[in-house]
């Protein structure tokens, strides 16, 4: 992306005032949105996001800087800029860039640019008679079809240079149902780490039904009940639920600074003894998976939680700085914009021994939160809350009614141990996890998991 | 400024579009965040993009680039004109010259722009030392943080509207944690201002160390329903959450509460609801909006009754009426309508006067979970919350975390009192503290 020579003078003049690493971030991405709504297409923007990114450490402060200007003469500024922000007393001799191949784990068979603009816009039009057929209720269905290719390249003062391409592709369906009086949601947005070949594996029909089935149960149902309950949360989204209410507690991010309640808590028992979790970039063409991370390093499996115990904290190279443990190549960014930081690529629960029937069935009163919405935690407190979309009623050890509006609340270190039974039916599902460094893709992901008790906000 | 820019752009689009409208966005930024008394991080920035959206044959593309030259900006107008194609929209858009705002507020400060970089360092660090400094009990400071920005925006089109606006702030937030007994509680205090005088690091550290340790010593909240009082910070967040009611947008696609409900009561008759582009103290205030189209002070709700939606030029032709100047779009965007400075007006009451309408009231002081437990569809909300339970006109105590569920709408109607106490909050929401009849809370 740019000429050798200048990546070796900005990295030097980065480092001119004695700071102890430099790094260099250079993206180019190309993003194309298509949104649909009211059975038609209604907006088309394609563009290209393209910028640097230069950043030093001087012991444990990170300086960054950006700009959209790749001229030499623009990255020298930037780069001095940020050699002038502190002093160190460090000498490095020029560097000597030397460039690192990496594996494609994450091969693309279609890329997308290969693919008209047509072929999309019928898959699209294939959900919306999908969702719409399901039910008179459907009043409306949003579907938006997300396309990005980023390629960024990354060098450091540790001789380091690397180039990777990243392909994303998702489409987020919501279907509306609506009585007249009262509307009701229901959405999925299945995504991977590939080209186009992803969009054929989906099956549209069932994506459109599928969402217009929670909208019109939902807009039927009861309002839940409040107080203190037992829960079921089942597979793919419910893995939300350990993303907000422990993942973002094990990035070094919160964890140097002491803000998470699992600090210090290495090698301790954090959670129910047959919990095992697991954040894992190395998953072949998955929604949160990476070739490297955006400091260049190779990205890899980490153990989280085993058997309860906890075993790793998710690092990036300032967060391994800051509390001495290695790298996890989980460092990560939005764009050129942010500078990196710890943080989760796909992120679950693994499967226990429980079976999902035997889980219901040991509860005489509860909610099984069959989808998960969204959800956020303060890291600090542990505090978390999260919206159940498609929620019903256990009584009596079965499934009973449908009801909506429920948010479940509670504290991080709390509900781990809480957790009482995990079943076998892991599955996964995508997600944008937003926070310091931006938002970026994730997946969450679980098997079915009980716990015994939790706090629902309901209405009744 | 790029005044070259937007002649290859526009010269380049002649006789390729029916209309062209530019869009640039260009700013700078920094900011900086201490950790025990050393600097943590600093950030800055110099950046821009452009985006056009083009009309051809009636239909409308979009494309943008943060890459500057002659070639890339060809090819941008190229993409947007066959991204017009697949388009099937057939909502009817024209550009054109609007009349511009003559007397809107200012929004710039030279004496910003002078602050030298160590006072800034020096305010983060008082804000780190003072909040640890207030209480034992703050045993961390997760944020001290200061950040300023500058952004120059411009709109132009082909029917020779060309507006431009520089515009510049600096905030500051602090963050303090404190424990008791296993009760931690974080309080979070902010400001944003062009007047860097304005900034009192120890006023400021020691409010968000009493945000945090009124918390502690917590008891369980009752399940049940009750009068809930939302402070000035957390109704403006409410507020902020179901903004998207008033999209005209979203009324005309079906996907809003308040489809044909014009000239309805929908609010208890003290309240007032305000979208205000030009408000003097608010950091969304800008003359013109994304299409160039001149802002204004529109009342969205009058004494409860709905008196209009948020429009942009499109919706409001469709609906024969005149844009409210809430056109939005940033260059990496379509268009679509959003609020400015975007308010509930306040009352007359003290904010004390409100706890003694009832035996018991909560009151919320912190919420969680805005993006995920409220759905702007429904105007249905269940949201994480803190705060404290007020008995006879006195608070009590604090209580654990708990719940607050309810519907917006229902809310607006329940309302009972409303205090003088009005804030803005960091992204110009706005409101006074207000009494609710009842909600239902979760505890």
């Amino acid at each position: 992306m740019l000429n050798r020579n200048i990546i070796e003078k900005v990295i030097d003049k980065a480092l001119s005032n004695g700071a102890d690493f430099a790094e260099l971030f250079v993206e180019s991405t190309f993003n194309s949105s298509i949104a649909f709504n009211d059975n038609k297409t209604k907006q088309n923007i394609v563009g290209n996001d393209y910028g640097a990114g230069v950043r030093v450490f001087y012991g444990h402060t990170a300086i960054y800087a950006y700009t959209n200007d790749l001229s030499e003469e623009a990255l020298l500024t930037a780069a001095d800029a940020v050699s002038k922000a502190a002093r160190g007393g460090n000498i490095i001799a020029s560097i000597d860039l030397t460039k690192k191949e990496i594996t494609n784990i994450h091969p693309i068979e279609i890329p997308n640019n290969k693919i008209a603009k047509k072929d999309k816009i019928d898959l699209i039009r294939k959900i919306n008679e999908a969702s719409r057929g399901y039910s008179d209720q459907i009043s409306q269905v949003d579907i938006r079809f997300i396309e990005k290719n980023q390629h960024v390249m990354i060098a450091n003062s540790e001789g380091l240079l690397v180039e990777d391409d990243r392909n994303y592709s998702r489409v987020y369906v919501s279907s509306i149902a609506s009585n007249g009086t009262e509307k009701q949601v229901g959405g999925e947005g299945p995504g991977r780490f590939a080209g186009y070949e992803f969009f054929k594996t989906i099956d549209p029909v069932k994506l459109g039904k599928d969402t217009a089935r929670v909208a019109v149960t939902m807009l039927n149902a009861d309002y839940a009940p409040s107080g203190k309950f037992p829960v079921v949360i089942d597979n793919g989204f419910g893995g939300v639920i350990f993303h907000e209410a422990c993942g973002h507690s094990l990035e070094t991010t919160a964890v140097a600074k002491g803000a998470s309640v699992f600090a210090g808590k290495m090698g301790e028992q954090i959670a129910y003894k047959g919990l095992t979790a697991i954040d894992d970039g190395t998953m072949p063409n998955e929604w949160g998976s990476e070739n490297i991370d955006d400091e260049g390093m190779e990205t890899q499996k980490t153990v989280l939680i085993e058997n309860g115990i906890l075993k790793s904290y998710m690092v990036d190279k300032m967060g391994s700085l800051k509390t001495g443990y290695a790298r996890t190549g989980s460092g990560r960014r939005q764009s050129y914009k942010f500078a990196p930081t710890s943080r989760m690529r796909n992120t679950y629960i693994a499967n226990g021994n429980d079976k999902f029937d035997d889980m219901i069935a040991s509860i005489d009163e509860g909610i099984y939160a069959a989808k998960m919405g969204g959800g956020s935690v303060s890291p600090g407190t542990g505090n978390f809350n999260f919206a159940v979309g498609e929620g019903y009623i256990i009584r009596n050890g079965k499934i009973a009614e449908p009801v909506r509006g429920a948010t479940l609340i509670g504290n991080g270190a709390d509900a781990l141990l809480k957790i009482s039974m995990i079943s076998n039916n892991m599955e996964m599902a995508q997600g944008m996890c937003g926070s310091s460094s931006g938002s970026i893709p994730t997946n969450v992901g679980q098997p079915a998991i009980k716990i015994d008790e939790i706090i629902v906000g309901g209405r009744n | 400024m790029y005044n070259k820019e937007f002649q290859t752009i526009f010269t380049y689009a002649k006789d390729k579009t029916d209309e062209t409208e530019i869009l640039l966005s260009a700013g700078n930024s920094f900011s900086v965040k201490i950790n025990k008394q050393n600097v943590e991080s600093f950030n800055y920035s110099d950046s821009k993009g452009i985006g056009v959206r083009v009309i051809k044959n009636g239909k409308v593309g979009y494309a943008y680039t943060e890459k500057f030259d002659e070639e890339t900006f060809k090819n941008i107008v190229d993409e947007a004109i066959e991204n017009a194609e697949y388009t099937e929209d057939d909502d009817v858009v024209i550009m054109e010259k609007y009349p511009e705002n003559t007397d809107s507020p200012n929004v710039y400060s030279k004496e910003l722009d002078k602050v030298d970089v160590l006072e800034k360092i020096q305010l983060a660090k008082d804000l780190e030392k003072y909040a640890k400094e207030t209480d034992k009990r703050v045993f961390n400071v997760p944020f001290a943080v200061f950040g300023d920005g500058k952004s120059y925006s411009r709109v132009a089109n082909s029917k020779g509207l060309d507006r431009e606006d520089t515009q510049n702030y600096a905030y500051a937030y602090v963050g303090a944690l404190s424990e008791e007994k296993d009760d931690k509680r974080m309080g979070i205090e902010f400001h944003i201002t062009r007047n860097f005088g304005e900034f009192n690091a120890k006023k400021m550290a020691e409010e968000s160390v009493k945000k945090s340790t009124d918390l502690l010593n917590s008891k369980p909240a009752e399940t049940g329903k009750s009068a809930v009082v939302f402070n000035n910070e957390m109704m403006a967040a409410m507020l902020a959450t179901f903004s998207g009611i008033f999209n005209a947008k979203s009324v005309q696609e079906g996907r809003s509460l308040l489809k044909g409900k014009i000239g309805q009561k929908i609010a208890n008759n003290k309240v007032t609801i305000i979208d205000d582009g030009l408000h003097p103290d608010g950091f969304s205030t800008s003359a013109f909006d994304n299409e160039g189209y001149p802002t204004e002070r529109t009342v969205l709700i009058e004494n409860g009754v709905l008196k209009t939606y948020l429009h942009n030029t499109i919706t409001a032709r469709k609906d024969g009426v005149k844009s409210t100047g809430n056109g939005s779009r940033g260059y990496k965007g379509t268009l679509n309508i959003s609020t400015s400075n975007f308010l509930i007006e306040a009352g007359e009451h003290k904010e004390a006067d409100l706890f003694t309408k009832h035996d018991k009231i909560i009151e919320i002081v912190s919420l969680q979970g805005m993006h995920s437990g409220a759905n702007p569809i429904s105007g249905d909300f269940s949201l994480g919350a803190q705060g404290f339970l007020w008995e006879n006109g006195k608070r009590q105590h604090s209580l654990k975390p708990f719940t607050v569920s309810g519907n917006f709408l229902q809310m607006l109607s329940g309302v009972e009192a409303i205090a003088d106490n009005f804030k803005f909050d960091m992204s110009s929401n706005g409101a006074p503290s207000i009494l609710i009849n009842e909600l239902n809370i979760s505890g």
